[in-house]
Formats: structure tokens, sequence, C-alpha cells
């Protein structure tokens, strides 16, 4: 997985100590040769150059010529528990490269932070970037076109599901590498399902759910059994006036536009085409959006919720459109089983990839981005991210871990896992308008606000929001043509 | 030089020396940032990318004819008007009881004082918790009269109130010790006078202490102003500007366009109406003193 | 009616009691809430009806705070960079207000420099952000307590403040100490400081409160944990925990409010009458 250069760079530092030779364990042989946990001893990594170049002064490992990466990410909790296993395992895989993880906030907030230090000429050397916030970087030039340094890892950059190695390729090259990768996901509570009487699937479509919606809502809100008798007994966990909903929309913030998106393709309508031609305001985007308006509003199945998750937990909606990033949190948390389903249809399917991938800052020296490329390397390798995918929901990136025996049998443990998977290969990037112009999707998120909370007409929001959309692409549009012609 | 000059140029030396580190900060991290970012008024730019591209007074016309600029205006002008009108009544009537002699006096202005001094993040996420429309202490209180609690999330009148609420838990004690200090300033022979004269209770407030504490009153008056018009860490964490931009003030707007969303011109634009209105406050302000000084 | 029993009680007087108490109530209660929420195990902050009193009071919540995010290291930067700003805010502003009001410089150069100050009222903290974040980071300062504390290092407020404040003090005083032959310093320590301590202690006040309480600055130039303060590190609780802990935000909020509260219990007859004194008279 690591550069030549980067091999021969710490094998000069490597210290063979008593005879055990411990070399990195992301081999240049690690894409065909799996090894699990990293942190392991790993024997298969001695070959041949380590043993031409075996270093002529046997000392202790120094710290000489350890390179620092410093890392800027957005995962907190439980994923950033999960970041921070991923980056210890590395750091202690191999002695020449030392990643500091360093969390940020959220998305937003790392995007903001990254804008200053850019500005500043003070950057980190790798960020996370979400889906909406890479191009703006990539715009202004600030990302590392990481082909070469790929190919001098030894990565087989074929090996990306395509889909999303695609979407960090522009002009030939790639600038954002996928590793934090989403789809949205139907999750509904399977005990509610079942005490309602409903089969345990989710809706085929949303009409079907909205049939649904009315049993649901029936069910008393204390009635979720708790699995575990033997633990404490059940805790009612909200007012006896609280009404149990059939579906819970997030806020803005908590990136409804990306959700919604899902929603307006079912109703074969666009946020925009590829060109930024602005489509969220024609007769299919209008459709979709009274829709949303009208599950809140006139048939009132679903509501605003502050915390889609906690709200999910605590057993006050049945059901919820969420990433798959929350899976193990979900599962981990709940009292009762866990359900999830491919997106209702409409007129069709329609499902965005999201999330977000790995950049190196542009501008760096030369050891320090084969340095940030060796843990790009790692983290996003099969091994890498099959362990990441099963603490965390993601999706594996890579189409050999996809079909590694690790994640197979995972699948089989936790079929939720696999409705994921299964709905990667059905997804469709995402439009021009919520990922390409700066501050799109708050956009377009603060528009569906304003059709479901401030209960407005959509066609005048979603005309509004047309007038913004073009406006704040404009300069994005000139500046792409600029970079890329 | 002759014998005048000697001292005149030292003691200009002694009080630029004086003066020099304190104005060159000021300086430095106020007036520099503020010419930049009106200078950035006048640009398109998106803070990192090569092209930054002059648009003259483009981004003023975009703003000004932004159906949102006017909902922001509106709401800072709401949100500043209830939280200053709220406060100074709330502390008149607080520095009139806490004035009377009572026991626990002195201990009751401190426990009001209090929230002056704490954190409006940690303050936001208290209230947060209280005003929780599932969990919080309102809710759970007004469930004993099965009330439903109003969402302070998702309504965006509710929203509005929440967060006036907390500016006004949190400011009432400042103005309150200003009026106490203000009342104890009050000549008591004026209060005998017009006992005399007949005057009665409310007369002595209308015609003695109210005229009496307006100087106070002014400065409580102008400080809640300015705490109001640029308060963001409650805003910021109790409700992001939401639901639907109810409560996104001009300060947080600022915020939004300049850290969030990279607008670096729309940015600049605020800067220079925030700057405007600022400039107009002052001016009043230093009118109003000095009428009152006069009189 | 006890009217007769204690007549020294009047109904005014009762009213009064009560109204001060429904005061203390309104007040205190939202502290109070969060104190006991931090007692509280999750089960029983997520009932209903809920409990006010912890029921079964734990202290589970604050390790549990404590140990999410590094918030000894918060504290510490708290104190640093608060007593840094404080005690050069305070230095600054005296020195200059003194130079204000008591040199024999000339009219236009004084004036000038207040006009400055003036100017700088003006200012709302917002709008210097962003260039005062480049400003560091080409400093190489960014991330830092040089970072967080030099554009905090100044106060127009203060020093405005306080030339008010001196321009209210008998000059007969600092005349008759010239005439001794005082030098400026001797008479801005030994003459001027003494009678302007209420005014100071305002200013110090606002400085404490305005560090220990700053929340977007220190957001947006710190990067790492060495270097977050409280309010930052309790927003990154709030942040990592979400919204299902709040016995353990409420934790984490108590160590943010709590040293504030000890301080203020600690002086508040000082700092009230310091607050009021230095309000009336500037």
């Amino acid at each position: 997985m690591d550069a030549k250069l980067n091999r021969r760079q710490f094998l000069r530092a490597m210290a063979v100590v008593g005879g055990s030779t411990l070399i990195v364990a992301c081999g240049a042989q690690a894409t065909s040769q799996p090894t699990a946990e990293p942190t392991a001893a790993a024997p298969a990594a001695t070959e041949a150059p380590a043993a031409t170049v075996a270093p002529t002064v046997v000392m202790e490992p120094t710290k000489t010529s350890v390179i620092d990466v410093t890392y800027w990410g957005s995962f907190s909790g439980g994923l950033g528990e999960a970041e921070k296993a991923m980056v210890d395992s590395f750091n202690a895989s191999q002695n020449n490269v030392k990643v500091n993880y360093q969390f940020q906030g959220n998305y937003e907030e790392t995007a903001q932070k990254l804008t200053a230090a850019i500005q500043a000429k003070q950057t980190p050397d790798i960020s996370l970037l979400s889906d909406v916030w890479w191009f703006k970087f990539y715009v202004a030039g600030a990302l590392q076109p990481v082909k070469d340094l790929m190919a001098a890892a030894k990565i087989d950059t074929t090996d990306y599901v395509d889909s999303l190695i695609n979407e960090g390729t522009r002009k030939g090259d790639i600038h954002w590498t996928p590793f934090a990768r989403s789809t949205p996901l139907f999750y509904y509570n399977k005990d509610m399902f079942a005490a309602a009487g409903l089969p345990d699937r989710g809706p085929k479509t949303w009409a079907e759910f909205a049939e649904w919606a009315p049993k649901l809502m029936k069910l008393p809100i204390m009635a979720q059994p708790t699995p575990d008798a033997a633990a404490k007994t059940p805790v009612p966990t909200v007012a006896p006036d609280t009404k149990l909903m059939a579906f819970a929309h997030p806020n803005s913030a908590s990136y409804v536009a990306w959700l919604f998106q899902g929603v307006i393709w079912q109703h074969s309508g666009h946020y925009s085409d590829p060109d930024f031609t602005i489509r969220i305001q024609e007769e299919n985007g209008v459709r979709a959006g009274k829709f949303y308006q009208d599950s809140v509003l006139k048939d009132k199945w679903a509501y605003n919720a502050k915390d889609i998750g906690a709200d999910f937990l605590n057993g006050l909606t049945a059901t919820t459109m969420a990433s798959t990033g929350g899976l193990k949190g979900f599962e981990k948390n709940a009292k009762f089983k866990v359900g999830t389903a491919f997106l209702p249809e409409v007129d069709q399917f329609g499902c965005p990839t999201g999330g977000s991938g790995l950049a190196i800052l542009a501008g760096l020296p030369a050891e320090k981005q084969q340095a940030a490329m060796q843990y790009i390397a790692y983290a996003t390798s099969p091994e890498g991210t099959t362990t990441w995918s099963q603490a965390t929901g993601y999706m594996p990136v890579r189409k050999s871990a996809v079909e590694s025996d690790s994640m197979k049998k995972y699948f089989e443990a936790s079929p939720n896992a696999k409705t994921a998977v299964d709905q990667l290969a059905k997804t469709q990037p995402q439009d021009a308008a919520r990922v390409f112009i700066p501050g799109g999707d708050q956009i377009i998120g603060k528009g569906l606000e304003r059709i479901m909370i401030g209960a407005e007409d959509v066609a005048t929001v979603w005309g509004d929001i047309k007038t913004t959309l073009e406006e704040t692409g404009a300069p994005v549009k000139e500046a792409m043509k600029a970079i890329e012609g | 030089m002759n014998r005048r000059q000697i001292p005149l140029l030292r003691e200009s030396l002694t009080l630029v020396g004086f003066v020099i580190l304190n104005i060159a900060l000021i300086c430095a991290f106020t007036f520099y940032p503020l010419i930049q970012g009106i200078q950035l008024s006048l640009y398109q730019w998106d803070f990192i990318s090569p092209f930054k591209i002059f648009v003259g007074a483009r981004n003023y016309v975009r703003m000004f004819s932004d159906r949102t600029f006017w909902q922001i205006m509106r709401n800072t002008f709401v949100f500043t008007f209830s939280t200053v009108s709220l406060t100074v009544l709330s502390a008149f009537g607080l520095a009139l009881l806490l004035s009377l002699p009572l026991r626990g006096r002195e201990l009751t202005r401190g426990v009001v004082f209090l929230p002056t001094l704490l954190s409006g993040a940690a303050i936001a996420l208290v209230f947060n918790y209280i005003l929780d429309d599932r969990y919080g202490m309102l809710t759970q209180f007004l469930h004993l009269f099965k009330i439903k609690s109003p969402s302070f999330y998702t309504d965006p009148f509710w929203a509005m109130v929440g967060i006036v609420v907390t500016m006004v838990w949190k400011q009432a004690g400042y103005g309150a010790v200003i009026l106490i200090a203000g009342l104890q300033g009050i000549d008591h022979t004026l209060y005998e006078a017009a006992a005399i004269d007949g005057a009665g209770r409310r007369a002595r407030l209308w015609y003695i202490t109210i005229p009496s504490l307006a100087p106070m009153l002014l400065f409580v008056v102008v400080t809640g102003i300015l705490g109001a018009f640029q308060s963001f860490d409650i805003i910021k964490v109790m409700t992001n500007g939401g639901p639907v931009n109810a409560t996104n003030v001009l300060v947080y707007n600022l915020y939004e366009r300049g850290f969030v969303n990279f607008e670096a011109g729309p940015a600049g634009v605020l800067t220079v109406v925030i700057f405007v209105i600022m400039l107009v406050l002052t001016i009043l302000q230093l009118q109003v003193g000095a009428r009152n000084n006069a009189v | 009616m006890p009217s007769n029993t204690a007549p020294r009680i009047s109904l005014p007087q009762i009213l009064a009691y009560i109204a001060m108490g429904i005061v203390v109530i309104l007040v205190g209660l939202p502290l109070i809430w969060m104190l006991f929420a931090s007692f509280k195990l999750t089960d029983e902050i997520y009932r209903m009806p809920g409990t006010f009193f912890p029921e079964h009071p734990t202290l589970i919540n604050y390790p549990a705070a404590w140990n999410a995010v590094p918030f000894g290291r918060y504290f510490a930067n708290s104190l640093i960079t608060t007593f840094a700003a404080t005690a050069s805010k305070m230095s600054l502003a005296m020195l200059c207000a003194y130079a204000l009001v008591y040199t024999k410089a000339p009219k236009w150069l004084k004036d000038g420099a207040f006009l400055l100050i003036v100017a700088a009222l003006m200012v709302p903290g917002q709008v210097v952000i962003v260039p005062n974040y480049v400003t560091m980071s080409m400093l190489h300062w960014a991330d830092s307590y040089q970072g967080i504390i030099l554009p905090n290092a100044a106060t127009a407020f203060g020093t405005f403040l306080l030339r008010q404040y001196c321009l209210g003090l008998p000059y007969e005083v600092v005349e008759a100490a010239e005439i001794d032959g005082a030098s400026h310093w001797q008479r801005l320590w030994l003459v001027i400081m003494p009678m302007a301590q209420p005014a100071l202690v305002t200013v110090g006040l606002f400085a404490v409160v305005s560090e220990w309480n700053d929340f977007l600055w220190p957001l947006i130039i710190t990067n790492t944990n060495e270097m977050r303060t409280l309010p930052i590190g309790l927003y990154r609780l709030y942040q990592t925990e979400g919204l299902q802990s709040w016995g353990i935000i409420m934790a984490g909020t108590v160590f943010v409010v709590a040293p504030i509260v000890l301080l203020f219990v600690r002086s508040q007859k000082f700092i009230i009458e310091g607050i009021a004194a230095g309000a009336v008279r500037g």
C-alpha cells in the first residue's frame, strides 16, 4: 500500500530488534493479502526489499524520521471512537508516520475551519470533507490530486466502488477518496410494526406507507416492549398525551435536503442538471415538496424532529430516514428490534449516495503527501474499510471488501447492513445544486423548513430557492470553467 | 526650544508611551479587520478561491432586495426590542423591590445578579433542556395542569420567545444592580418634600424616581441594546437561527454568511450594515446622554 | 392574620417578601434544575411525569462528563487565557485612561486617541473574527495561547469607562501630587489607582466574565483539545453526547458554571458594589 519511496524512507529508520522485523502491516501486497488486524505483527510483511535494504545501523526505532500527519475530522461519540481506533491501529502498525486525529466539529464546522486554515496557509495534511464541501475546496485548488500518489502506493483504484470513486474524480484525477460513505436508509421499529399488524418489511411505496401510518399511530406510545425483561422495569419515556408518529423528518442542519433528494428523484424530478440548470421549481419538484408538506401538515403522519435519532430510539416515531452511518448506533442503543429497508418509491426508486471522504491538502512537501497517502491507503484498504464499516454502518468502499468473507459473514449476522450495501448498487450520484453549489444543501434545507414548518406555498418557495441557487452557483460555474475548461 | 515646549514634548511622549500598546492592539484587532470587511463587501469571493472578483455595489443591491435580509432585520429588531424592554422593566421592578428594607435582600441581589456572569453557551444548554418540549422542566410543570408545552424548537414564534426569555433571565440582574445603586443615590429630602406636598406613591415614582434614575436607565438600555444586538452564543447553541430563519439576527447571519457559507461579499455587506447601526446607536446615545447631563 | 401578633410586619411587607421569594425561585430555578439533573440517571431524566429532586442521587454523570472530553485541560486553558487577558486589559486600560486624562499633551493628540477608543466601541466582536484569524495564523499563532489572548488583550470599553471615571475624580489631588514632585508613574500608582478602584474592579470583572465565557473566538482559533477552553469544551461535549444524555451535559455545564459561582459567592459584595459604582459614576 505504501509507496516505494515511502518504504525505503522508513526502512532507513526501521529497526530490527532481536531479529523480529517490524514492518508496516500495509505492505505493498496488502490489497491482495488481507491483514485483518494490522496491529498484530504481520509476518508477511518482510519481503525482499526489506531484506536488501536491511539497515546498517541496528538501533531502537528512533523518532527522528517520524513524519507527523495532522488529520482533521468530524466524527464524535461512537463514530469518533471508531475513527480513533482506526488512527491508533495505523500508528501502531508502522513507525514512520504518526497521524494526529483532531476533531473539528460537524461537517460544516470542519469545512469552516479548513477554509480559515487555507486562507491562513496553515492547513492540516488530511481533512475529512463531506459530499457537499469537498468540491468547493477542489475548485479553489486546495486539494491535492492523488492519482500518482495512489499509483506509487500501489493502490488498485479500480477496486474502489465505481460510483463512489467517480464522485471524487475530476478531470481524470482523484481529489476526494471515499471513506465514510453512506446512503439514506429507511429505518423502522420492528416491534411497532408487529404490534400494528404490519409485515416485517419496509413499505414498497410512500402510498403504501401512508396506508400503514394510521395503524402505527394508533399504537399507544408506551407499548414498546422492553426486549430484555431481565433488565430494569420498562421506563415510560414520554408524556402520556404524546402521540406516536409514523415518520420523522430532520431539520436543515441535519441534512433534510440530502434525504429529500431521494424523494424528489422518486417523483421523477431533480434539484438540478449537472450543468447547474436548476430544476427544483419544476412540476415534479413541486409535487415532491407538496408530498413532504402534506406528510406534516395535512396527513399529519410525519413531524419535524429536533433529533430524529433520539426520537426513533425513544420510540416516539415508528420510522425515519437516516444515514447508514447511524446504523450501529441505532442497533446498539435501541430497546427494540431495528429494521432497515430500501427507500420507498413513488414513480420510481431514488436514492443518493452521501457521507464523506478524505482529501490531502495541496502544497504539502512530497514526504508529507506520501505519509498522508499512507494513512488514506490504510483507512480505505479492503481491511480498513471492512473494520470501519462493521464498526459504524458506513458502506465498505472497496469492491473486494464487499465480497470478502469477513463482510459476507457480517452480512449474515447483520442483515440490516446488507440492506444498505444492496441498496448502494441502486444509488445515483447527487445533484450539482446540492453538492457543487456552496451551501446548496442548506439553501434547499431551509426551503424545506419553510414548506413544512412555515406552511408556505411550495411553488413560491422553490421559485425563491431557484433564484438563490442560481445566484450562489454562478461564481462556482465560472470558476469551474476556468479550471476544467 | 523654549521652556514651554520641553514639558509639552515630554508630556506628549508620556501620552504616546502610555496609550501606544492599547491603541495598537485596538487598531490591529478591531479597525484593521473592520476595514478589510468593508472592502470585502465589494467583492465576490469564497475566502479561498484564487478568483476574487470585484463586483462593485452588486452585493449591496442583492442584499437589500433579498426578502430574507429584511426578515433578518425584522428579527433583529424584534429580538433586541423585546429583550431590552423586558430587561429594563424587570430590572426596574427588581430594583424597586430590592431597595425595600427587607431581610435577605442582599442575598437576593446576589442571586439575581449571578446569571449575568455565566457563560452564554452554558446558559443556552440549560435553557435548551428546560424548554425541551418532551422532557424539559417546563413540559413537566405544565403537565401537572394537563397543558401541552409549546414547541420552542419547531414553532417560529416560540423559538423567538425562548431566546428572549433566556436573554432577559441572563441580563436583568445586571440592570437591577445598576438601578439599585441609582436609587440609593436619590436625595431623600426630595421624597420627604413631595410627601409634605401630598404627592402619592405613583406621583413620587413618576416625578422623582424615574427622572432621577434617567441616566442609569439610559445606561441599562444602552448596554442592553449592545448585549442583545451582539448576542451570538445563545442563538448559536439554542436555535442556530432557526426554525425557518425565525431567530436569525444580523450578527448570527454575519456568522452564517461568512463562516458557514463563506460568502465574503454578503458578509462584508452585513459588516457595514451592523457598523452603521452601531454608529447610529452610539451617536443617539451620546446626544441623549448630553441632553440628560445638561438637565 | 398575624398582624396582631407581629405588628411590625405589615401587609405590604408580606407581599414584598412573597415577591422576593418568587424572584429567587424564578432566577434560581434554572440553575437548581441544572444541578439536580446532573445528579439524575438517564432513566429518571426521560420519565414522564418526571421528578424535580433527584430520586436516587448519583454522581456518575460527573466522571462520565469529565472523561468524555478533557475537562481538566479545558479548565487550565480557561484559567490561563482569562488571567492573561484580564491582567492585560486592566493594565492597558488604566495606563491609557490615565494618560488621556492627566497628561498635558496637546488636545488634538488626546482627542484623537480618545476618538479611536470611542470608535472601537462601535465594532461588534463578530465582525472582526475572520481577518483576525488570518492575522493570527500568519503569525503561526492559531491554536496557541497567544492566539486566544491577543485579540482580547485590549478593551476599548474598559478604557472608556476608566477615562470617564477618572474625569469625575477630584483633579486637585493629582495636582497636589504633581507639585510634590511625583512622576506620572507615581501619580498613577499611588493616587489614581486607589481612587479608581471601583471602576477598575468593573473593568476587571467584565474582562474575567467575557474571557471565561468567550465562545466564538476560541471556537474558531483552537483546533485541538490541548487548546480548547471550557465553553468550547462544553459545546463539544454537547455535540458528542447529543440530546440523549442531559445528565452528562448538565454535569459538564456545572464544571463551566461552578468556578464563576464560587468566585461570585466569595466576593459578592465587592463585585456588586464595584459594578454599581463603576456604572453610576462612569
